[in-house]
């Protein structure tokens, strides 16, 4: 004997449960970011690089060849804060869809809370976002764009923002599991979602929203007094959470985009995806235990 | 007598047979008893025993009987349709254990992520370190990619690093039906010291000799119900007897 020490003395269990999920939290996203920067000669760029190139094209497109009636000047400025937040959405979803056929392996050999599998996807690829914040920051400076006060709500729509992708991560990816179709069909929606929410466009450019040069403030009387509101396209696109979070997220260069009414609808629609993805994934996690 | 560390009571889990049969959106919806059922199975069914801490217990029984079963839900990594599994210490589970271990990265990274994983410390992996790498004997390979490594030394690396994990309960599921001899041995003399060390211990073998040697307590699984719960001698006896050759 002697080499081995009894269990009282050094066994791990004095973290708490808590104290153990975010801990392996940690190591599992560390892993992720480690894996995927030690396997490539470029690293830190691919995070980087993604956004650039796909904003690249859009500022071509619409700047150089279409003659742009949407979104805001500078546009590569407009475009860029929400296309870094919609990658973000992008990669947490579709990574969710593998989660756990991914790590089968480790899920049959760990008793972690099995919502981690979903969690950790939705931190590393928000560290990725966080990380590529810099490509943003830089444009801003060379175009001139003005950061004010309302950059201060971008924590808030950085905590929308998880909780909705961690409520589709918890609905898709025990669900996925089952029906294997549904991988495909994600990021078929994923790819219509994309257009569906404003990215390369405003949500003040949508039907029945309030136009370009009526001020934020007057914006939810102007849309009021329009007939239709109810049915108008910026009425329902409301309730895509994604059009709250990036009118937040624009507001911090460009205020007028900051439209209270999304932001509320958006929080609560985020909210009740959560709800619906614990309870989801509370139904599903006996069978898929079995399943994998 | 003390509490059970481990106490089962009435414990049934249920597979599907077929993998292509029918589920359906509606599943998720309906309540539990008015679910469809397409051709399922009860892998285990009516299960009851307690556990004493310190007890050393081989289950028995032949291929497809639910031996592993019940050592995954002991391990809790799948949980139980019916019944209760109360586990009341830490378990460091030998099953699937190569399970963490990342090919892309070292040998280094890979034992702190996994000894982490279960719940490790890194102050504690930084003492532990070289003993593990010591027991594993690939010294030279600390730094090379996992996936490098013969099938062989991952099976060591991760048996060393999971055996460290000073949990009260040791599950063992086959895994050492890999490995070479002198490895093999190695391996059944850390599983006693640690006996000694008053761990409670889980065991899943074919191997009569095995079991013998580490257990005193034996549970006969057959067609998913327990047939008899007795010393290791009596268990192996009735088994033989059941399936003699």
């Amino acid at each position: 004997m002697g080499a081995v020490s009894t269990f009282a003395e050094v066994r791990p269990g004095q973290r708490t449960r808590f104290a153990r999920y975010r801990h392996s939290l940690w190591l599992l996203t560390k892993r992720d970011l480690r894996v995927r920067y030690s396997t490539s000669v470029l690293g830190y760029m691919w995070s980087i690089l993604d956004p650039l190139v796909m904003s690249a094209i859009y500022w071509f497109v619409f700047t150089q060849i279409f003659k742009r009636s949407v979104g805001e000047d500078p546009y590569i400025v407009f475009l860029l804060a929400a296309l870094l937040p919609w990658m973000w959405f992008n990669g947490a979803v579709s990574d969710a869809t593998r989660a756990f056929l991914r790590e089968a392996k480790l899920i049959r050999s760990t008793t972690i809370p099995r919502t981690i599998w979903v969690n950790r996807l939705v931190l590393s690829k928000g560290i990725e976002f966080l990380a590529s914040l810099p490509v943003l920051a830089f444009f801003a400076i060379i175009s001139g764009a003005r950061l004010n006060w309302d950059a201060l709500y971008f924590p808030l729509a950085v905590l929308i923002q998880t909780a909705l992708a961690v409520g589709v991560g918890l609905i898709v990816a025990p669900l996925v599991v089952f029906f294997r179709d549904l991988e495909r069909a994600v990021k078929l929606f994923l790819r219509f979602l994309f257009y569906a929410s404003p990215i390369i466009y405003s949500a003040r450019d949508l039907p029945g929203g309030c136009q370009a040069g009526v001020a934020a403030r007057h914006c939810a009387t102007t849309v009021a007094a329009q007939s239709d509101t109810l049915f108008s396209w910026h009425f329902w696109a409301a309730f895509n959470p994604l059009t709250g979070i990036f009118s937040l997220y624009r507001a911090a260069f460009f205020p007028q985009e900051l439209d209270w009414f999304l932001v509320s609808v958006s929080a609560v629609m985020s909210v009740l995806l959560l709800l619906v993805g614990f309870w989801v994934f509370a139904r599903c996690e006996r069978a898929v235990l079995k399943e994998i | 007598m003390n509490a059970p560390v481990i106490a089962v009571s009435d414990v049934g889990i249920r597979f599907r047979r077929n993998r292509g049969g029918r589920r359906t959106f509606k599943d998720l919806f309906s309540s539990r008893a008015r679910r469809s059922r397409p051709n399922e199975f009860w892998a285990l069914r009516n299960l009851s025993f307690d556990v004493q801490p310190g007890e050393a217990i081989g289950v028995v029984g032949r291929n497809g009987q639910g031996k592993s079963t019940l050592l995954k839900l002991v391990a809790g990594v799948v949980l139980p349709d019916e019944g209760t599994v109360g586990v009341a210490e830490g378990v460091a589970p030998l099953i699937e254990i190569t399970g963490g271990f990342v090919d892309d990265l070292t040998v280094r990274d890979n034992v702190y992520l996994t000894a982490g994983l279960h719940g490790m410390t890194r102050s504690q992996i930084d003492e532990r370190f070289d003993d593990i790498i010591d027991f594993a004997d690939i010294g030279d390979f600390i730094d090379t990619p996992y996936k490098h490594l013969s099938s062989g030394m991952k099976v060591r690396i991760a048996f060393s690093v999971i055996s460290r994990l000073e949990e009260p309960i040791i599950l063992v599921d086959e895994v050492l039906a890999v490995g070479d001899r002198g490895f093999r041995e190695k391996c059944y003399r850390r599983i006693e010291e640690l006996l000694t060390g008053g761990r409670t211990l889980f065991f899943v073998s074919h191997n009569e000799k095995e079991m013998r040697r580490f257990c005193t307590r034996g549970l006969y699984l057959d067609k998913g119900t327990l047939v008899l719960d007795g010393p290791i001698d009596e268990v192996l006896a009735l088994y033989n007897k059941d399936y003699a050759v």
